[in-house]
């Protein structure tokens, strides 16, 4: 009786939650299955002849390798950077908690107002970069023309810098000073205590880090349609910017919807790899 | 002190939210209309003239209508209107994107053909005031999707007088040859001779003074004759990359960087539209603007341009959404935008109106008007322009931002434009 009234109270203050997730999630998910089964006119039935029909799409293709190299270049890049921040960070340096404070503004600038910033702030001609490096005598550069990818990484990493810092910084603050004491006594100098000490131990934030970069960096729209709205030819046109031409531009809501499938699967076999990945390293 | 179990927690949440339902919701003020309804408009944000807001304001007041006049740049426009028709909560009235959208959209049947609309509205003139070519470019099989609202034509050539009269040109380039050595003369440290557009829709004026269609879908042809493409798309990208007379644009979903560089003085030429008067005027009053006809390379040639208006199949009241039409499209509205931001209008009786007559610029445009090139209208009709538009905007910016070798793109282009369709 009373693990009757325990479950019936569980179910209870679970209800909302699943209520949530239901009408929010699954079934939206079931929608999205549902219409990738019908053609572009939204009404002749093809199973699954759109998901078949992406892996033959040469555009489809080109934006899912370009987007998986968006996504290392961000995880890579952003994780060391976010790391070496903290690192430095957490020293205890005058002014930290201003430049800690500094570093998490642009991650929670809108990605609007970041793309528009950093289109004017590159633009050859009238960009202030340009002018910039002509004023150290440096010559003008066409970021977003002759390395539109790379450029469209270095703006992720600049703006989720401060929140990767953070969260490697929470990680630092757990690692017991003992381990550093007893290291120094030993001998070890500071790459070794940081090698043999603290990278081992920010493993589990290392890998929380890597997956929710990989998830968010695998599905990034806004930045590079606001940027180079997937150009120059389609050198950013990223795996979600197809998605929304196909969707919006071709109006082909069905392949749209079995596109976005296709990540949704995608993501979550690279995110369960990466969680069994960090349960082999003991993460 | 009384003490709380679950049961009663939850009685007094459930109390807590019965009350504030009831209690805690607004009291309705009595000085509100009970039957205030809301019109809304999808706008080009560029083309938000004080002449149409004192129209709408008034349409609104008339009507007991709050109106919503909402903004957009273009692509983020067809985006909205695009999930719009899928959703069935569509706006009482759109700006169209250029001739031919309305057409794309009444075919697939989210917009209304005005036919019937215009036929019992003797008084608003269409189409019998209005330009053939205007009226043409919207219709298909009889019906007409969308009314003129801007008629313009891409091809003009702006240009800075100061700066080709310090490099020793009296009077503006007509041809490619002069344009290229006007070009090369005004090209010094900062400053281009010329700019060119990311936006793929600005090449038209260039191939069409070639001769050559972009489409002709009854053929499944495209860029067509080749030789023609392939003068006209090499000429521009030597104009980067060989001769060094304009700088490569950004790709960009803003059309506006030549007229940036341009107001800048950081470009003694380019090559636009109407629309970039205004901008030009705001920015930059004490820029000596010059206006020219289009340019002529194997003939004289100009892209058609300018948006129209088109009611949903599904608004709440089309009558209501025509009659506002009615009111945005008058002659005293089309001269008052013209007074106010440059833009040139579809109507006979404008183009006859002494101010426009009188106006240099608009005789600019006039003459620009007399020389655009024959549009597609089946492609529109295909439902696969959007699709087509946008393989063409990945050759274009491949070519012309990314130094790809013409030939080869283009044909790229042709096969894929053909299998889209």
């Amino acid at each position: 009786m009373i693990r009757r009234r325990q479950a019936l109270t569980a179910w209870l203050f679970l209800t909302p939650a699943v209520l949530f997730f239901a009408l929010l999630f699954f079934v939206p998910i079931g929608n999205q299955l549902l219409t990738g089964a019908y053609g572009s006119d939204g009404v002749s039935f093809v199973g699954l002849g759109n998901f078949t029909r992406a892996f033959a799409d040469p555009e489809v293709l080109h934006s899912f390798l370009i987007t998986l190299a968006y996504a290392a270049g961000t995880l890579v890049v952003g994780t060391a950077v976010g790391l070496g921040l903290a690192v430095i960070l957490n020293q205890s340096l005058r002014g930290r908690t201003l430049f800690r404070s500094v570093l998490l503004i642009p991650y929670l600038t809108s990605v609007s107002i970041i793309g528009l910033l950093w289109r004017n702030i590159l633009d050859p001609q009238v960009g202030i970069l340009n002018r910039l490096l002509e004023a150290v005598g440096l010559p003008g550069q066409t970021w977003l023309s002759t390395h539109p990818l790379a450029t469209i990484v270095g703006i992720t990493v600049w703006s989720g810098a401060g929140y990767t810092m953070v969260l490697f910084l929470a990680g630092l603050q757990g690692i017991p000073g003992l381990y550093y004491e007893a290291a120094r006594i030993d001998g070890a100098g500071p790459w070794r205590r940081f090698f043999a000490i603290t990278l081992p131990l920010l493993a589990p934030t290392t890998l929380f880090v890597s997956i929710i970069g990989l998830i968010s960096t695998l599905q990034q729209f806004a930045l590079p349609y606001i940027v180079t709205g997937g150009g120059p030819g389609n050198a950013t046109s990223l795996y979600a910017h197809r998605l929304f031409i196909v969707a919006f531009n071709d109006n082909d809501f069905g392949y749209a919807s079995a596109l976005s499938v296709l990540l949704l699967i995608v993501v979550l076999i690279l995110s369960l790899a990466q969680l069994r990945i960090g349960e082999r390293t003991d993460a | 002190m009384p003490s709380f179990n679950r049961r009663s927690f939850l009685q007094l949440g459930l109390g807590v939210t019965v009350l504030g339902a009831v209690g805690c919701s607004p009291a309705k003020p009595a000085a509100q209309k009970a039957d205030s309804r809301t019109f809304t408009i999808y706008w080009n944000a560029g083309h938000g003239y004080r002449a149409y807001k004192d129209v709408i304001d008034q349409f609104g007041k008339d009507h007991d209508l709050q109106m919503n006049w909402q903004k957009f740049q273009w692509p983020d426009l067809t985006t909205k209107l695009t999930a719009d028709f899928r959703s069935g909560n569509v706006p009482d009235l759109v700006e169209e994107v250029s001739a031919g959208t309305g057409t794309q959209y009444g075919l697939a049947g989210n917009v209304l053909a005005l036919d019937e609309f215009a036929a019992a509205d003797k008084e608003f003139g269409f189409p019998g005031d209005f330009l053939d070519q205007a009226v043409v470019a919207r219709q298909y099989e009889g019906k007409t999707y969308s009314i003129p609202l801007h008629l313009t034509a891409n091809g003009l050539l702006f240009y800075n007088k100061q700066m080709l009269s310090a490099a020793g040109f009296d009077k503006p380039p007509a041809s490619w040859d002069e344009f290229l050595e006007v070009a090369k003369a005004t090209t010094k440290d900062k400053v281009s001779g010329c700019a060119l557009n990311s936006d793929p829709s600005y090449a038209a004026p260039y191939y069409s003074q070639q001769k050559v269609d972009f489409s002709n879908v009854g053929a499944k042809q495209f860029m067509m004759p080749a030789d023609g493409a392939l003068q006209a798309m090499q000429w521009m990208q030597d104009l980067i990359y060989t001769h060094k007379v304009s700088p490569a644009p950004v790709a960009t979903t803003d059309y506006s960087g030549p007229q940036k560089l341009f107001s800048a003085r950081r470009a003694a030429m380019f090559v636009s539209g109407p629309w970039d008067i205004g901008p030009i005027r705001q920015g930059s009053p004490d820029l000596d603007l010059g206006l020219a006809v289009p340019l002529t390379g194997a003939v004289q040639s100009a892209a058609m341009a300018g948006a129209g208006l088109m009611i949903p199949a599904k608004a709440k009241d089309p009558k209501l959404s025509w009659e506002l039409i009615t009111k945005l499209a008058a002659v005293k509205v089309e001269l008052a935008a013209t007074k106010e931001a440059g833009m040139s209008m579809p109507r006979k009786s404008w183009a006859a109106d002494p101010a426009v007559a009188a106006d240099p610029n608009l005789a600019t445009i006039a003459k620009a008007l007399a020389v655009v090139a024959k549009q597609d209208v089946a492609l529109s009709a295909s439902g696969k322009a959007a699709q087509i538009n946008e393989l063409w905007k990945k050759a274009y910016q491949q070519m012309i931002i990314q130094h790809a070798p013409v030939g080869q793109t283009l044909d790229d282009f042709r096969k894929q434009a053909g299998a889209a369709l």
